[in-house]
């Protein structure tokens, strides 16, 4: 038994691809999974969350709060309109809008109910909810104040009328302190008057945020295995002779890397296709009406999806290399793309290189579409622009490896 | 029709192939004879296109295959080493997609793989995947997958690898008749008898390099490998005496005399009436015919299946 054992050690120890998948493997993908979910690797140092800020009222307590507001070390305060913001925000662009509707300075100084809202992004809830908690400690530090002290001057003016001046002023004073410690409020409910109105700018009548994270990244995901698994059908032709039987034909060996490409490009987007279609008939994912664009995003998720497949099935020696080298890669990528958990519930420095994987074009892309419910423009076609690019890019790169690589047959 | 000059070709610091020459007429069977290794498949592969040689020249029906690759290809059928064949689709199935290539006509691509089909002896089992046929029906379609375009030139490397019997004379067969229709062919083997059965000519290849080449013949003279006569006597017989009256070389040992001519079977009657005369009684009989086993050997200092 013992010779068993440490043949068994030895075969292990020798076959240098099952000690990666062993141990480096795993280790690479917790680190990624950690740095993900925000559990490691990130400094502490203060990331500033955008806040746009539109101000309808012009007056001086809206200045003086939105000065307040920008004080705050964490909140970046950009100054905007109403309809750049609202499109911002559905763009996917920013997050947040703080907005001061015209009579908020009356409505402060009549102690109403005051007329601002905060508009936001449902898909990056942490930003949003970070920056809604900061606003209301602000804002109750600077209206609340302002509100709480005009309250006691009323107050105190109405129960004794006739004070001499520096009574009054001590007595406001003495008062102030007070309200300030916590003993009084003034006699006003400011919490109520206060409350700032939330609006989601994205309609929830069709979309479901929940569902189209779970469609698209699992979609894409899905995609990137499947396609790299057809891709690696050029390193069996390898093997069993058919690619050189094909070099044999007058085929242009160009011709063969393309035929493949087209291929996987086709498979790509039906797989894609009937993911959808299935969450759609299954889970009631709205559509309909999307079929255009999300047409077009399927074919350039399909050519950027195709093109990575086809790169690492270039750049592999072997099925086996190919195997564990696209599991890390993709594995990886889901992981910082938003396909296994979403971008917005990562650490901002981990949201800031996402870019660099498909999976994170393609689920913003469908966000856009399925989320944002936003038309054929500039931010959609920015987004299939670059899984265009991306695959064009990864398309020639394999082109060059086939030649390199594949090509050297003996 | 096909012109090999001086072609090199080296992997790294491995020279594969180091400056071989030969050159092939049209309806010609010639034969790269050589062990594992020896250059025949790098060979068959610049033949074919697949690389050009470092240097050196080829030229197939006129035309340089580095200049005019797409051309040479369309007349050249070659059955690779291996089964390169899709396993997953039937042979109905590789022959289509391998004859597609070509860009025949439908019609005339599928009248084209019944009868290859029915020549290879497959044309009832034509809806069977491949990955089910015998290593024997595999090697059959692959040499009918490199036909569907009637090529002028058949290149066959090692294509009987593996291969039962009855599926080896199948093959033997066709590549028969395929070079008795005219069509030139160029057929590398480690496997004496196939040359010494389906070529007219032999180009014996060791190390990158032809040794030797030409007919059966010409290759015994080369070599002057020659057929032995053995005869086992009641005694030992007297060497120079038999040698004297024979005119033959004659080597004796114990009671078995071993006499080498260039036609045994024109010197077999006079030995034995010479060995009889000198009053020997011969025993046993046998001759050794001067094969490519021999003619290798002296060669190259080497066993083929070294």
């Amino acid at each position: 038994m013992f010779k068993i054992f440490k043949k068994e050690l030895k075969a292990f120890l020798k076959d240098r691809r099952a000690v990666m998948l062993t141990f480096l493997l795993p280790a690479i993908l917790i680190s990624v999974f950690s740095l993900a979910f925000g559990g490691a690797g990130g400094d502490d140092s203060i990331e500033k969350i955008p806040l746009l800020v539109c101000d309808q009222d012009n007056s001086k307590i809206t200045k003086q709060t939105i000065n307040d507001i920008d004080s705050v070390k964490m909140i970046d305060v950009i100054p905007c309109t109403f309809d750049s913001a609202i499109d911002l925000i559905k763009r996917g662009k920013k997050a947040s809008l703080l907005v001061f509707h015209k009579g908020f300075a009356d409505s402060v100084a009549a102690m109403r109910h005051l007329p601002w809202e905060f508009q936001y992004d449902a898909a990056k809830p942490q930003e949003t909810g970070v920056l809604q908690s900061l606003l209301s400690r602000t804002v109750y530090g600077s209206v609340g104040k302002f509100m709480a002290k005009n309250a006691i001057i009323k107050n105190i003016d109405k129960q004794s009328p006739g004070m001499d001046s520096a009574t009054r002023k001590a007595v406001i004073a003495k008062v102030i302190a007070n309200q300030e410690s916590g003993n009084s409020t003034g006699g006003t409910n400011l919490e109520a008057v206060i409350k700032l109105q939330t609006v989601s700018v994205i309609s929830t009548k069709t979309g479901n945020l929940g569902l189209v994270q779970a469609v698209a990244g699992t979609a894409v995901m899905m995609l990137l295995f499947s396609l790299t698994g057809m891709g690696g059908g050029l390193l069996d032709e390898k093997e069993q002779g058919t690619l050189k039987r094909l070099l044999y034909s007058p085929v242009h060996p160009a011709e063969i890397l393309l035929g493949k490409m087209a291929a996987s490009i086709l498979v790509a987007s039906v797989q894609l296709t009937f993911m959808f279609a299935f969450s759609s008939v299954i889970f009631h994912l709205h559509i309909a009406d999307k079929v255009l664009p999300l047409g077009i995003l399927i074919f350039a998720t399909a050519f950027a999806c195709s093109g990575f497949g086809l790169l690492l099935a270039t750049f592999a020696k072997s099925r086996q290399q190919l195997q564990s080298m696209s599991t890390l890669i993709i594995l990886s990528m889901s992981v910082i793309g938003g396909s296994m958990v979403p971008t917005f519930i990562m650490p901002q420095w981990m949201q800031n290189i996402s870019v660099i994987s498909i999976n994170y074009w393609s689920i913003q892309g469908f966000y856009d579409i399925l989320w944002r419910e936003l038309p054929i423009g500039v931010t959609f076609l920015t987004k299939v622009g670059v899984l265009l690019a991306i695959g064009a890019t990864f398309t020639l790169l394999a082109f060059r490896l086939f030649r390199k690589n594949v090509l050297a047959l003996d | 029709m096909i012109d090999v000059k001086n072609i090199q070709k080296s992997y790294g610091d491995i020279h594969a192939v180091k400056g071989i020459s030969f050159f092939i007429s049209t309806g010609e069977c010639y034969g790269l004879l050589g062990p594992n290794g020896a250059g025949k498949s790098t060979t068959i592969n610049m033949l074919s296109t697949l690389f050009p040689p470092d240097a050196g020249e080829i030229l197939i029906n006129g035309l340089d295959i580095k200049k005019s690759p797409e051309e040479v290809k369309k007349i050249l059928g070659v059955v690779p080493q291996e089964i390169a064949l899709y396993s997953n689709f039937t042979a109905w199935e590789n022959m289509l997609f391998w004859g597609g290539l070509h860009s025949l006509k439908s019609n005339e691509l599928q009248k084209k793989a019944e009868e290859l089909l029915q020549l290879v002896g497959l044309l009832d089992r034509k809806n069977e995947k491949i990955k089910g046929y015998s290593g024997g029906m595999k090697r059959r379609i692959n040499l009918a997958c490199a036909l569907l375009h009637s090529p002028k030139i058949l290149l066959l490397d090692e294509p009987t690898v593996g291969v039962d019997p009855q599926s080896r004379n199948m093959i033997f067969e066709l590549i028969e008749s395929l070079n008795k229709q005219g069509m030139t062919i160029i057929y590398t083997t480690h496997y004496m008898e196939e040359a010494e059965r389906l070529c007219d000519r032999i180009g014996i290849i060791d190390s990158g390099v032809i040794v030797a080449q030409g007919t059966l013949d010409e290759l015994k003279k080369q070599s002057e490998i020659k057929d032995v006569i053995v005869m086992q006597c009641n005694q030992s017989p007297d060497e120079s005496a038999i040698a004297a009256k024979l005119n033959l070389e004659v080597k004796v040992t114990d009671h078995t005399i071993y006499i080498q001519t260039d036609n045994s079977k024109k010197d077999l009657t006079r030995c034995v009436i010479s060995c009889s005369e000198a009053g020997y009684e011969i025993h046993h009989i046998d001759i050794q015919k001067a094969n490519l086993e021999n003619v290798f050997l002296k060669m190259t200092g080497k066993q083929l299946r070294d």
